[in-house]
């Protein structure tokens, strides 16, 4: 029963994007919220998930294709999965809902599997129509309700507007029909999820009902217990500050001012719909821009992509602009697509969190030896397994994340709380040759060393290769950046937020040691770690990171 | 001989646009250097374009005025026309406000080069003058200014003497009996008031359905009621299809609703379909600038070209193509190019048919608001209740204006004698932003024309007193 599906484009927050990678190939079986293209708009790059699971059949687009919402991507075979699902929804349409990746539960078991029957009729059916990702960890206010009871919509329509620290939206409906009961109140905290109105649909053309329509809304709200608290530890992807007068093409005309107060506004980059009006019938006047001026500059600025408690801007002059080229040949060369992303990301890091390193040796001689005797037995061995030092650290700092659980957790938006975590999952950081990536290792501590090996192996190989997919470098409590293999005595890692703490290793090196009696050389091995200090006091890291070296210089501590 | 010279800002063209840029890139303290193709600055507009056409307009109108008095009582004796005395008038005209550009242009310092310029890179502009010297000029920024021309048409013959563009026309070599102005725009129908008044039978043809098509339906019908006089035949819905120039004179073959059945004999024909931007004769290829198909020229709001330091104003960057759209555009490209941030961000840019009446509208008309989906009202005051324009005989002017749903005005146009003068307040009011009240509420001079913006605002709010009231409170039957 091949039945090929169209897989669209979902709401891509603004006109049009461009497909810069495509991350899957005809003939691949992928799992519902796999990404399939990645697509970069003006403010951010964002891959684009599988809206339901499939063997890919076509694709539609290719690197370059400038796409908006609703263009086709792809198409998929969808037969088994679909037969499956059917199966398995007529028996517990509750439990099938994460395995279908649409949405909030039943409502969607009825209509995506069924879709001839249900639509052809032209029956109607009440749907409720939930908050979609919006792109930000915590709660949002409800500001605006645009419809009531009774209104008819169409599809796309605005249901109700959000404000967030960085900015304002609208919830649109999934689909056409009339409100039948708004459920949220001007003033409300609202997450992803949460249940905004319910809504009559009269399903009309059959081709819609098919999937995509459905599919394509609100992406990925899977079951909400543990998939929450995952996609709050990730940090989200920055989107660039944006410039004011990005705006200005839509909201054009509608500002009420003088031909003087725009130009005003244009040369500090006001948006003027932003701006109150002063004047008779709130006619912007000249004092309101620079009022409006002086408190963008005064306030504290949200900054990018912003996941963490606290976060807040600094002021500070434009770094010099240099003509280089006067002083001898130059050439421009482009950030890759990773530096791009990771820059606003990594700026964020450093002014955001108080940063204290702590250094520290640990004593690996034993561990070395022990090490060079194993990897001389598995070489022995048809498929052996070759272990690195690094695998020793990670098991080591899953140690360390358990006897000091404070350097397993991240600082609650409200400031107020620490989400400790009762899982251990650590970032390994990977030099690529398209930039810095950190892959996850998933519960380091129920895993062995060889295990571990293979893992670390598979994924660094992916790594470097440009295969990582977004949920491999998804979860992560701690991160570990590794600089042995290439040298260097200390170096001071940048936390990765939502992490409080990160573990840098530089190059081992032989060291004369006093052991109360004569000098031993031993193998001693720098640790440089950085954390929050918001978060984690000087005394406790200084433990965790004697902790650390002890278990490291002994790791029969590691089975105790 | 070729001499080489350098300055921060080479503006390519000395029409209105390339003008006010240069001088205001030397107000603000740049070198500046116009280059120009002909030895007068002032571009198409003084030259052969709006003052030299205004100055004949004028004379046109009081010919028209004295003729109609005589219903008034007044009678004058027919007027004797001296074409070399028109003609000496108009090139003082123009030779006045040439003379003060150039005493303008030196007092700035800013240097004329005469000849046609060619891009030869990004950074280097090449003039040739009429013996084919050459000048060098380097430049750290460039506005492009250069203009367009008339169109013309494939299957007229241009280069007979009876054929004219309105730079012919405007020579005014002779009257002719008979003539056909092929284009029912703007620029046609100001010469056509013209060459009628002079003593010619004008006739117009125009493909669509009604001459100056921007306009709205119903204030053209109250512009053809007046202006239909002017002229003999008005062919819509109609276009040339043959022009033949024969030695007793052209012959005109149409084709279309109103086309006669046998080609019509002209003794001159004014072909006035439309301008074309001068964007392919530049160069601008060795600058990198990038030039679309039809030659224009594409600008940032900055109006900046693809070329970082290269910027086009006026007619070459688009419609419309009007002298007080390019002067502003230059003012914007060189305070610009002085570091100013700023932007060309008008609301309207007004456009006015100087003919006998006038017809002028700013801002958005019905057809464009409907096309935009905007949701609008429209308020008219007629004419035949304005106690001036009674006594002036000029009763069946219009001033109509529209109002978005936040009772903001977002458009008007007036027909009438002087009804060009009218449109300042409308462009000024859409500018700040007023909204029907504020110019209901804003005292008018009376008797006056302008008085009528004021009543339509009033007819949009319904507290208008000089008309019926559809607006007013109804009263209960007694």
């Amino acid at each position: 029963m091949a039945n090929l599906q169209d897989v669209l484009a979902p709401d891509v927050g603004g006109d049009e994007v461009e497909v810069i990678e495509i991350l899957v190939s005809t003939g691949d079986e992928v799992a519902a919220e796999d990404s399939l293209i990645t697509v970069e708009s003006d403010k951010a790059s964002m891959d684009i998930p599988a809206p339901f699971a499939g063997v890919v059949a076509e694709l539609a687009v290719k690197v370059g294709d400038k796409i908006k919402e609703g263009d086709l991507l792809a198409r998929f075979e969808a037969a088994a999965a679909e037969a499956e699902q059917e199966a398995e929804a007529e028996a517990e349409p509750a439990a099938e809902s994460a395995a279908e990746a649409a949405a909030p539960a039943d409502k969607q078991g009825e209509s995506a599997p069924e879709p001839a029957a249900s639509s052809a009729a032209g029956s109607s059916e009440i749907i409720d129509v939930v908050v979609p990702d919006i792109g930000d960890a915590g709660e949002v206010d409800v500001i605006e309700i645009l419809v009531s009871a009774g209104d008819e919509i169409a599809a796309e329509d605005g249901l109700i507007t959000l404000e967030t620290d960085k900015a304002t939206m609208d919830v649109p409906s999934p689909q056409a029909g009339v409100i039948e009961e708004v459920l949220v109140n001007t003033g409300d905290k609202v997450k992803q999820g949460s249940l905004v109105a319910r809504l009559k649909v009269v399903s009309a053309e059959p081709k819609q009902e098919s999937a995509p329509a459905e599919a394509a809304a609100p992406a990925s709200a899977a079951d909400p217990a543990p998939a929450a608290t995952e996609q709050s530890s990730e940090p989200r992807k920055p989107p660039v500050p944006d410039h004011p007068l990005d705006k200005k093409q839509q909201t054009e005309g509608l500002a009420y001012a003088s031909p003087a107060v725009r130009r005003l506004a244009n040369e500090f980059g006001v948006d003027l719909t932003q701006v109150k009006g002063s004047g008779r019938k709130s006619r912007i006047l000249k004092e309101d821009v620079q009022d409006y001026v002086k408190y963008e500059l005064s306030r504290p600025k949200a900054t990018a992509g912003a996941a963490t408690a606290g976060s807040g801007g600094l002021q500070v002059i434009a770094p010099p602009q240099v003509d280089f080229s006067k002083f001898g040949e130059i050439e421009e060369v482009p950030l890759t697509r990773i530096q791009k992303i990771s820059g606003p990301n990594l700026h964020r890091n450093w002014v955001t969190i108080p940063h204290v390193t702590q250094f520290d040796e640990a004593d690996i001689t034993e561990l070395e030896a022990f090490r060079k005797q194993e990897n001389a037995a598995q070489a022995k061995q048809k498929d052996g397994v070759k272990i690195t030092p690094l695998v020793f650290i990670m098991k080591a700092v899953a140690k360390a994340l358990q006897a000091y659980p404070v350097f397993n957790s991240s600082l609650h938006s409200d400031g107020e709380h620490l989400i400790m975590k009762k899982y251990i999952h650590i970032g390994i950081a990977v030099d690529t040759p398209g930039g810095l990536v950190v892959p996850v290792i998933r519960d380091v501590d129920k895993k062995g060393i060889y295990q571990l090996s293979e893992e670390l192996l598979e994924v660094s190989a992916r790594a470097r290769d440009g295969k990582l997919k977004a949920q491999d470098m998804q979860g992560g409590c701690f991160s570990i950046s590794s600089l042995g293999g290439i040298g260097g005595t200390a170096f001071t890692p940048i936390v990765n937020a939502p992490d409080v703490a990160i573990l840098g290793v530089s190059k081992s090196e032989m060291k004369p040691k006093w052991d109360g009696q004569s000098f031993q050389p031993r193998l001693m091995l720098p640790l440089s770690l950085s954390y929050d200090h918001r978060v984690i006091d000087g005394a406790v890291a200084a433990r965790f990171s004697v902790y650390l070296s002890s278990v490291l210089s002994d790791i029969r501590k590691l089975v105790l | 001989m070729s001499k080489e010279i350098t300055t921060q800002v080479v503006v390519l063209g000395g029409g209105p646009g390339g003008y006010s840029a240069a001088f205001r890139a030397a107000d603000l303290g740049l070198d500046a250097v116009i280059v120009e193709r002909y030895n007068t600055l002032g571009g198409v507009c003084l030259n052969v374009g709006c003052i030299p056409s205004k100055a004949l307009l004028h004379l046109a109108k009081h010919m028209e005025d004295a003729k109609h008095m005589a219903a008034e009582g007044i009678t004058f004796a027919e007027p004797k026309i001296d074409l070399d005395k028109i003609r000496a008038h108009k090139e003082k005209v123009i030779g006045q406000l040439t003379g003060g550009l150039s005493q303008m242009a030196k007092m700035r310092k800013a240097q004329v080069v005469n000849g046609t310029g060619e891009f030869v890179s990004d950074k280097q502009l090449k003039v040739t003058d009429a013996e084919g010297n050459e000048t060098l000029i380097n430049f750290e920024h460039a506005i492009i200014a250069a203009g367009s021309q008339s169109i013309k048409l494939p299957f007229v013959p241009h280069d007979d003497e009876r054929i004219w563009d309105s730079t012919a026309a405007l020579e005014l070599r002779f009257i002719p009996k008979r003539m056909l102005i092929l284009g029912g725009g703007i620029i046609g129908l100001e010469m056509g008031t013209v060459y009628s008044a002079l003593g010619a039978q004008v006739d117009v043809v125009e493909m669509t359905d009604q001459l100056i098509p921007p306009a709205d339906k119903d204030v053209m019908k109250a512009y053809m009621k007046m202006i239909k006089s002017k002229f003999d035949n008005i062919m819509l819905n109609t276009k040339a299809a043959k022009v033949e120039a024969k030695k007793d004179a052209i012959h005109v073959t149409f084709e279309g609703d109103n086309a006669p059945d046998k080609p019509v004999k002209y003794d001159a024909v004014l072909v006035a379909v439309g301008r074309a931007p001068n964007g392919a004769k530049l160069g601008a290829e060795n600058a990198g600038v990038k030039v679309t198909e039809r030659g224009f020229i594409e600008v940032d709001k900055q109006l900046r070209t693809n070329v970082n330091n290269i910027f086009a104003i006026g007619d070459i960057i688009g419609q419309p193509m009007l002298a007080h759209k390019a002067v502003h555009e230059g003012h914007v490209a060189a305070e610009v190019i002085a570091g100013k941030k700023h932007f060309f961000d008008p609301k309207v840019i007004p456009s006015i048919a100087y003919t006998d009446p006038e017809l002028a509208w700013a801002g958005l008309t019905e057809k464009e608001a409907k096309a935009q989906g905007i949701d609008y009202e429209v308020a008219v005051f007629p004419w035949s209740a304005s106690g001036r324009a009674i006594a002036q005989g000029a009763t069946d002017g219009m001033t109509k204006l529209l109002f978005d749903k936040h009772n903001r005005i977002i458009g008007g146009a007036t027909v009438g004698p002087n009804a060009g003068e009218l449109l300042g307040e409308i462009g000024l009011a859409i500018e700040m932003g007023c909204d029907a009240e504020d110019i209901a509420l804003t005292v008018h001079a009376h008797p006056t024309l302008h008085e009528s913006i004021g009543l339509a605002a009033e007819v949009f709010e319904g507290s208008i007193t000089d008309l019926p009231n559809k607006k007013a409170v109804k009263k209960a039957k007694k």
